[in-house]
């Protein structure tokens, strides 16, 4: 635990230590343009919001994908099944009427079953054709980008726009907001609770993670890998899905060319940098979003181009995960050497 | 022999690996110009350590090595290869499709003026080298068309053509059959009496009095002494290596056994493209009895454990327990009737990287309803760390906590844990696949002892070993398994290591 945040602080700081770097040699003022950042991300009411609510389609793919890796399976499809769950969504916001209490989660729960059945098909490849997951659920990222892409051309486009995108859901399944606050926030919170709890709860959740570990060892234990393993693709679809209901419900409140942006694979980023595990997924997936949500208000009052949030990203990823291994190492090799000393002695 | 010149001096070695394992603890030790030594010691006791530091696979946290008067550290084998020290070890890592003189010149192949492989010139080399050394080697054969004795012999060569003075050898027996061993230690010789230097590591005692000229005994990292061989007894050995007097006497005490646990009837296994693994076997377990399978690796032990627990299917044949045909269950329902101790422990019975009170759990958790909650749906936490708690209690566990990462444990106390999980399931059947390899000797009695705790009770036991002491020591009776086939089921009163020794090679007891 404590080594964890020594790792995540040792990253966060070196990080924005050659951000410095970088910034000085193009003229700019460091300190003044991480103030902005972080004061246009975590400092005040409105940016905070924005952050968190901005955390949601990164943070719900995040836990999607650590929980298929930290239990062996290789679900790499949450762009598709992001997508998936918005037309799910979109689709069911633009036939249903019902009273918001009902339409809402009504809605959250198609958008996770769009997930899940777009996991579903490599799921099901895989245990009758024994098609690899990785390679499956990759192509299916792409089936399900053009797939959508027609969906919003063709069946559901709004005929009064004049670019694809769909009209505009049913106002009841609209996501309500508590102020600054849009309550698509409380699902997140909700999703990463629940999944916590499953994983490291559940039964199967520890047949879950003794797979990931080894799978030898968890079959001749008497776990049911196979049903194991379609149990996890079903619920990290869902997972992917619901964010990409939620960015409908929320935002837009339609489906437009380009829903899902980089949001899945941004997760999958955040949760290979957060080892798999759900709580650093989450919190990660927060800081991620305050880099990305300050830069733009960065942008407005320094001359900083906000590429400089995906150059911090990516130094941030790099850093972290690199000294990881190296602080395991060198925690190993210090106990290694006063081992020796005491021999010696 | 004995009163040449010193050419490697290893002065005060101390090798910790992290986090805190010390697998050499202060070892110095002198190696002699043209002589052969042998390095011996129980599994784990560091004579691999202390032979990969010399040759540079791994670093020394402090200690020096001076070598022919020189101090010398080496970074990476190339370099100790460099200076002359060279050494092969026990996986054979060799290119199959490539003949031998390709395999040998791979690396420092001669060129030509244009810098291209001369291939006459090459073979011409190696050529000269196997009749220099006498090798009986054929240059232009594949190496995926010899034997694994020849294979070796192009490991050494390879190391022969690069000019080194010091071979070190990693157990090169383990792999040969008992009729190619005479030959290598012939060329061994032979390369001693030419001036070669050669570092030879066993366990095998026998083997190592015929070889050597000076044997150096190791016991948990220590040094214990280096003595001519001349000077000293395989007890003497034993003792060394051991700490004490080795009893190789049976604690066993006589039982009638009961009623039949577990029956298999003309089980085999044939592969997919006709290979038979298992033959038409037959044979019982009866309840308060321990049945050993002797037999050299790879005669079947692996099918018949993957038949057992269900990881393969036979193609034929039936398995019983207490009457129960369990030949078409899957692998929870067979645990309800078999405890299982696999033989390699990070690979099928743990794991490493969970805390102990997840590998400790496992099965019973499926079994047994106090793990339970939320109708099946929640695993009881609770319950599983004073599970853990008693097992680490009750089985002698040298352990922190329940939440240790279990790779933290000791590989002793890896296997009491697995040993302790399983036989807590309290299933009528024990199966354990090598239960002791690779164990220190306080671990290995104490799980011996387990095993005769079960006998005792009453259930029956089916154990594989590759160590027909361990099989001698704890059986009742004898199951041989020699190509898939079970040539010998014998009471262990009526029966000799000589006998079994026999079977396991031949199949069939020699007339002499």
């Amino acid at each position: 635990m404590r080594q964890k945040i020594l790792n995540a602080l040792i990253g966060i700081v070196v990080a924005l230590l050659l951000g410095a770097v970088l910034l000085l040699l193009q003229g700019y003022d460091p300190l003044a343009t991480y103030e902005a950042l972080f004061r246009y991300s975590l400092f005040g009411y409105y940016p905070f919001a924005t952050t968190l609510r901005n955390a949601v389609p990164l943070v719900l793919p995040g836990l999607s994908a650590a929980i298929a890796f930290a239990s062996g399976v290789v679900n790499l499809g949450q762009p598709g099944q992001l997508v998936m769950g918005a037309l799910f969504a979109t689709v069911g916001g633009l036939y249903l009427d019902l009273p918001p209490a009902l339409m809402i989660p009504v809605l959250a729960l198609l958008s996770m079953l769009g997930g899940l059945l777009w996991a579903g098909v490599a799921a099901l490849l895989r245990r009758f054709f024994d098609m690899s997951e990785f390679i499956v659920t990759l192509m299916l990222n792409m089936i399900a980008d053009f797939f959508t892409a027609w969906a919003i051309t063709e069946p559901f486009k709004d005929p009064a726009a004049f670019s694809p995108m769909t009209p505009q859901i049913n106002p009841n399944g609209w996501l309500p907001k508590w102020g600054e606050f849009n309550t698509m926030i409380l699902f997140m919170f909700a999703a990463v609770i629940l999944a916590w709890f499953v994983f490291n709860r559940w039964k199967a959740g520890y047949e879950w993670r003794i797979t990931g570990q080894n799978a030898l060892f968890a079959r001749l234990g008497g776990c049911n890998i196979n049903r194991n393993f379609m149990a996890v693709m079903l619920m990290t679809g869902a997972l992917a899905g619901l964010a990409g209901g939620l960015v409908v419900m929320g935002g837009p409140h339609r489906f437009i060319r380009g829903l899902g942006a980089n949001y899945a694979w941004d997760g999958v980023m955040i949760a290979i940098v957060a080892n798999n595990g759900l709580i650093a997924t989450f919190l990660y997936g927060l800081f991620f979003s305050a880099i990305q949500t300050g830069a733009l208000g960065m942008e407005l009052i320094t001359s900083v181009p906000n590429e400089i949030s995906q150059v911090l990203q990516a130094v941030l990823v790099l850093v972290i995960v690199a000294s990881r291994e190296y602080l395991n190492t060198f925690v190993e090799q210090r106990a290694a050497r006063r081992r020796a000393r005491e021999a010696r002695t | 022999m004995t009163n040449n010149p010193t050419l490697i001096e290893m002065r005060h070695i101390v090798k910790v690996y992290p986090p805190s394992v010390l697998a050499l603890d202060d070892v110095t030790v002198d190696f002699r110009r043209g002589e052969i030594h042998s390095i011996v010691g129980e599994n784990g006791a560091g004579k691999s350590t202390l032979m990969k530091v010399l040759y540079g696979l791994t670093q020394a946290n402090s200690g020096e090595i001076i070598y022919k008067g020189e101090p010398v550290h080496f970074r990476e084998p190339g370099e100790a290869i460099a200076a002359g020290i060279g050494m092969v070890h026990q996986e054979i890592v060799l290119i199959p499709e490539y003949t031998v003189w390709e395999n040998i010149v791979l690396g420092v192949e001669p060129v030509n003026w244009l810098g291209k492989i001369d291939r006459q010139r090459a073979r011409q080399l190696v050529k000269q080298k196997i009749d220099e050394f006498q090798f009986n080697l054929d240059p232009d054969a594949r190496v995926e068309s010899i034997s694994v004795a020849a294979r070796q012999k192009v490991e050494i060569l390879t190391l022969l053509y690069r000019n080194v003075e010091v071979l070190i050898l990693d157990e090169p027996t383990a792999v040969l059959t008992p009729q190619e061993i005479p030959q290598l230690f012939a060329e061994l010789n032979r390369l001693r009496d030419g001036g070669h230097t050669i570092l030879f590591i066993s366990h095998r005692l026998e083997e190592v009095l015929e070889l050597s000229d000076r044997i150096t005994v190791m016991r948990k990292g220590k040094k214990v002494d280096t003595v001519p061989a001349s000077a000293t007894t395989r007890q003497e050995l034993a003792r060394m290596m051991v700490g004490r007097d080795v009893i190789f006497t049976t604690r066993r005490k006589p039982q009638p056994p009961g009623e039949a646990v577990l029956r298999v009837e003309n089980l085999s296994l044939r592969e997919d493209h006709g290979r038979v693994r298992l033959n038409n076997l037959n044979f019982e377990v009866r309840a308060g009895e321990i049945v050993g399978v002797a037999g050299v690796e790879g005669n079947g032990q692996f099918e018949l454990v993957n038949t057992l627990m269900g990881i393969q299917k036979p193609t034929s044949g039936r398995i019983f327990i207490r009457n129960v045909d369990i030949t078409h269950f899957d692998i929870l329902q067979r645990r309800q009737y078999i405890s299982f101790v696999p033989q390699d422990r990070g690979k099928m019975g743990a794991s490493l990287v969970a805390p102990l009170w997840e590998d400790a759990i496992m099965t019973h958790h499926r079994l047994n309803p106090r793990f339970s909650q939320w109708n099946g749906l929640l695993l009881n936490t609770r319950f599983a760390q004073q599970f853990t708690r008693d097992l680490i209690e009750n089985f002698s566990v040298v352990a922190p906590s329940p939440r240790a990462p279990f790779r933290t444990l000791s590989g002793g106390n890896q296997q009491k844990v697995i040993v302790g999980r399983e036989l807590l399931l309290q299933s009528d059947f024990v199966l354990l696949d090598q239960p002791t390899r690779g164990l220190d000797v306080g671990s290995m009695e104490y799980i011996h002892d387990q095993i005769l705790r079960i006998r005792a009770e009453g259930r029956a036991v089916l154990m594989i070993s590759a160590d027909l002491e361990e099989i001698f020591l704890l059986s009742d009776r004898i199951l041989v398994l020699y190509r898939g086939q079970l040539v010998g089921n014998l009471p262990v009163e009526q029966t000799n290591p000589q006998e079994v020794g026999s079977l396991m090679l031949e199949g069939q007891v020699q007339s002499s």
